[in-house]
């Protein structure tokens, strides 16, 4: 656990990890093999506080520092990637409230988020404007009392069962970045949103993603902040997004360490256990320096969160470095399982399989190296 | 009425137990320690009893070194009112917790104390029948079901070969069995907001109590490995064995 930490912030962490151990852990196998949609945790969730800790306890969360929040994230991936990509999707739909709204908006909104009553999603990449979401092209025209959505989404997180969608839109087509607006979008109270199937996806089969086309009515008191700082609320939202990230590639990572480390002890070949042979001891070193170096930058960035100076920078070192980390030390912790490694008995498959997604959403690799050479040149 | 709960900090029941290389006791060091998983059933059955509205407060108190404080605080997340530390860093061996209990008791004139049947340190399973027979209460130990009426209290006790129903003159002493109910998790808002609540240290000097240690362990071992078994062919090899190697038909 971490040092930076209080009593209280590790009394909810060794909660977090209870909890997790005993109600996520039993079930991640089989959100995985059926695609059951990890909503299924939500009550449960919501009963222990998780869908709200993300929030201040103004708008009914706890408060946590960014380093306390950062290790209950990886807690809960740990136990279960889906579980954990379902929730910290609705953390990006809570986060662009509170980075980008009115006190109207968040009073009318979050609460009913935090306490796990209403749903989130964050609707940002279309189908022509992933890496580069500025090439949007869902509109939002002025109509009436507010304004007319047109446009479509894909790959949304939650979308299906969202009670409210944070949709980015641009008010001004010919503004480029400064041109988007953010709008709640809630599906059961209006006309015009078609959510359609969710994604075949290779991992975090749990964690359900929806295509989603808009031609609706969304009243003006639906808007985060001033037309034209939607783009901005975004980027913010993705600087803790990419933290989170990181901790959900870091908690998976420690999972697969852990089953590695306990095979090694345990399979015998040759009469000797597998540990005592220097080729896997190695790779376990070398996935345990790796996962202690995702985590330390995993922290730093985290610390930064919450004290009003810029971190793009650390949030993109950190989920660049943790989701590529985690890949190779649940390659590892894979390989070192042998034959079993690759079957289904084994979690070892689906946490690589679910890990495979943290190189791609919230900006990919090459888009978070991009980020930090245009930080290091400017 | 007042519910006294007393909860002891003890190695986390997750956690596999080393012995110390020089065989003085078991290796404490950088182990998870958590509250004792049958006081967490008597913070849990207090808590059921003040929402049924039939206590007003519930009282948590440890006696143990600094750390147990946050044994307390779980007490207080899960729901309890306030805490008492009593901070010794001595080896508390039952009659002393029982001695200074007592002393706790009389201050706070709770009509129910609930402890656990035992801790899963030391086993000893003596705190509770201490503590009723220093104070001249009625005790219900190994309670699986606790029914509290107009000054008693019945308790469905878990014996050998059934169980057995007590009704008992408050005050009382219950001590909790396994099945009594299932704690539960204190959620993370709770876990915040019991920092705010009061816990007031003490010290065994305060009570008068000597929790010097009466009794003195000469060594601590592992318990034997166990052999592995062996497989039979059939019934009858199985009787065979039983009959001339185990001895036992
Ligand atoms: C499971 C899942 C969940 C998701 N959840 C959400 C969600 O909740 N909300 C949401 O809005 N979106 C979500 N997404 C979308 C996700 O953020 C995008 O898939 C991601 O941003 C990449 O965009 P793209 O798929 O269009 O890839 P593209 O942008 O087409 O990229 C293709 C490749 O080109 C590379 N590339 C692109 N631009 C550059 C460049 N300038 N330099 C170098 N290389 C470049 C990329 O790195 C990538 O390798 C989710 C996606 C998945 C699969
Ligand atoms: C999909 C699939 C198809 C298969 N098909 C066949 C088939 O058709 N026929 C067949 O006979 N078998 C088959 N196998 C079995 C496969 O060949 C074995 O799984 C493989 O040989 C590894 O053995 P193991 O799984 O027991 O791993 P283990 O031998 O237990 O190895 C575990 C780990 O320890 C490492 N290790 C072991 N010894 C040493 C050492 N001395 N030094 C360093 N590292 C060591 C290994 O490299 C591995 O990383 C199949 C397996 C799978 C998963």
């Amino acid at each position: 656990m971490s040092v930076d930490l209080n009593s209280e912030e590790q009394a909810v962490i060794g909660q977090i990890e209870r909890f997790s151990s005993k109600v996520l852990v039993p079930a991640a196998a089989e959100i995985d093999a059926k695609s059951r949609f990890a909503t299924l945790h939500r009550p449960a969730l919501a009963e222990m506080g998780i869908m709200g800790m993300n929030l201040p306890e103004a708008y009914g969360g706890i408060g946590l520092s960014g380093p306390a929040l950062y290790c209950a994230v990886e807690a809960i991936a740990a136990a279960c990637g889906s579980t954990a990509s379902m929730l910290t999707a609705h953390f990006l739909a809570t986060d662009s409230l509170l980075l980008g709204a009115d006190e109207a908006l968040k009073q009318r909104i979050l609460p009913a988020a935090a306490a796990g009553e209403a749903l989130g999603a964050f609707a940002l990449t279309e189908p022509m404007a992933g890496s580069n979401p500025a090439d949007m092209r869902s509109t939002a025209t002025r109509d009436g009392d507010g304004y007319r959505l047109k446009g479509s989404k894909c790959f949304i997180s939650n979308a299906g069962e969202a009670d409210f969608i944070v949709v980015y839109a641009k008010t001004d087509s010919a503004a480029g970045a400064r041109g988007v607006s953010a709008f709640v979008v809630e599906p059961a109270r209006i006309e015009g949103v078609e959510i359609g199937r969710p994604e075949e996806t290779m991992g975090l089969r749990g964690g359900h993603v929806f295509p989603i086309s808009f031609d609706c009515h969304v009243p003006a008191e639906n808007r985060l902040g001033d037309e034209g700082t939607g783009f901005r609320t975004a980027m913010k939202v993705l600087d803790n997004g990419r933290i989170e990230v990181a901790a959900q590639a870091t908690g998976i990572a420690r999972a697969a360490l852990d089953a590695a480390v306990s095979y090694a002890r345990e399979r015998e070949v040759g009469g000797q256990p597998i540990g005592s042979f220097q080729g896997l001891q190695w790779m376990l070193a070398d996935s345990a320096t790796e996962l202690a170096a995702a985590r330390a930058l995993g922290l730093q960035a985290a610390r930064k969160r919450g004290t009003g100076a810029r971190y793009s920078r650390d949030s993109a070192f950190a989920k660049l470095y943790a989701s590529e980390a985690a890949w190779r030390i649940a390659d590892r912790a894979l390989q070192i399982h042998g034959g079993y490694g690759y079957t289904r008995d084994f979690p070892l498959e689906r946490y690589l399989r679910d890990l495979r997604i943290f190189r791609i959403y919230e900006g990919s690799s090459e888009i978070q190296r991009t980020i930090i050479a245009r930080d290091l040149l400017s | 009425m007042k519910i006294l709960v007393p909860v002891k900090r003890v190695i986390d029941y997750n956690v596999k137990v080393r012995v110390k290389a020089d065989g003085t006791g078991v290796d404490l060091a950088n182990v998870k320690m958590s509250m004792n998983p049958f006081d967490e059933i008597a913070v849990e059955e207090a808590i059921r009893l003040r929402e049924a509205g039939k206590a007003e407060e519930i009282i948590v108190v440890s006696v143990g070194p600094q750390q147990a404080q946050e044994t307390l605080r779980t007490g207080l997340a899960m729901g309890a009112d306030r805490g008492i530390l009593v901070k010794t860093d001595a080896t508390t061996e039952p009659l002393a917790v029982a001695k200074i209990l007592k002393k706790v008791v009389e201050e706070e004139q709770p009509g129910l104390v609930i402890l656990g049947k035992q801790a899963i340190d030391d086993d000893c399973n003596q705190t509770g029948q201490m503590l009723a027979a220093l104070l001249g209460w009625s005790q219900g130990t190994f309670a699986s079901k606790v029914d509290l009426g107009e000054g008693t209290v019945d308790v469905t006790r878990e014996v050998d070969g059934g169980l057995q129903t007590v009704k008992l003159k408050l005050p009382a002493i219950v001590t909790t069995d396994l099945r009594l109910n299932e704690p539960r998790y204190a959620s993370l808002p709770n876990i915040m907001k019991a920092k705010k609540k009061p816990i007031d240290e003490k010290s065994p000097e305060d009570y008068g109590v000597d929790v010097a240690p009466r009794l003195e362990v000469l060594k601590t071992v592992e318990p034997p490995a166990r052999q592995a078994g062996v497989k039979v062919a059939d019934v009858a090899e199985l009787v065979a064995k039983l009959k001339n190697e185990a001895g036992v038909l």
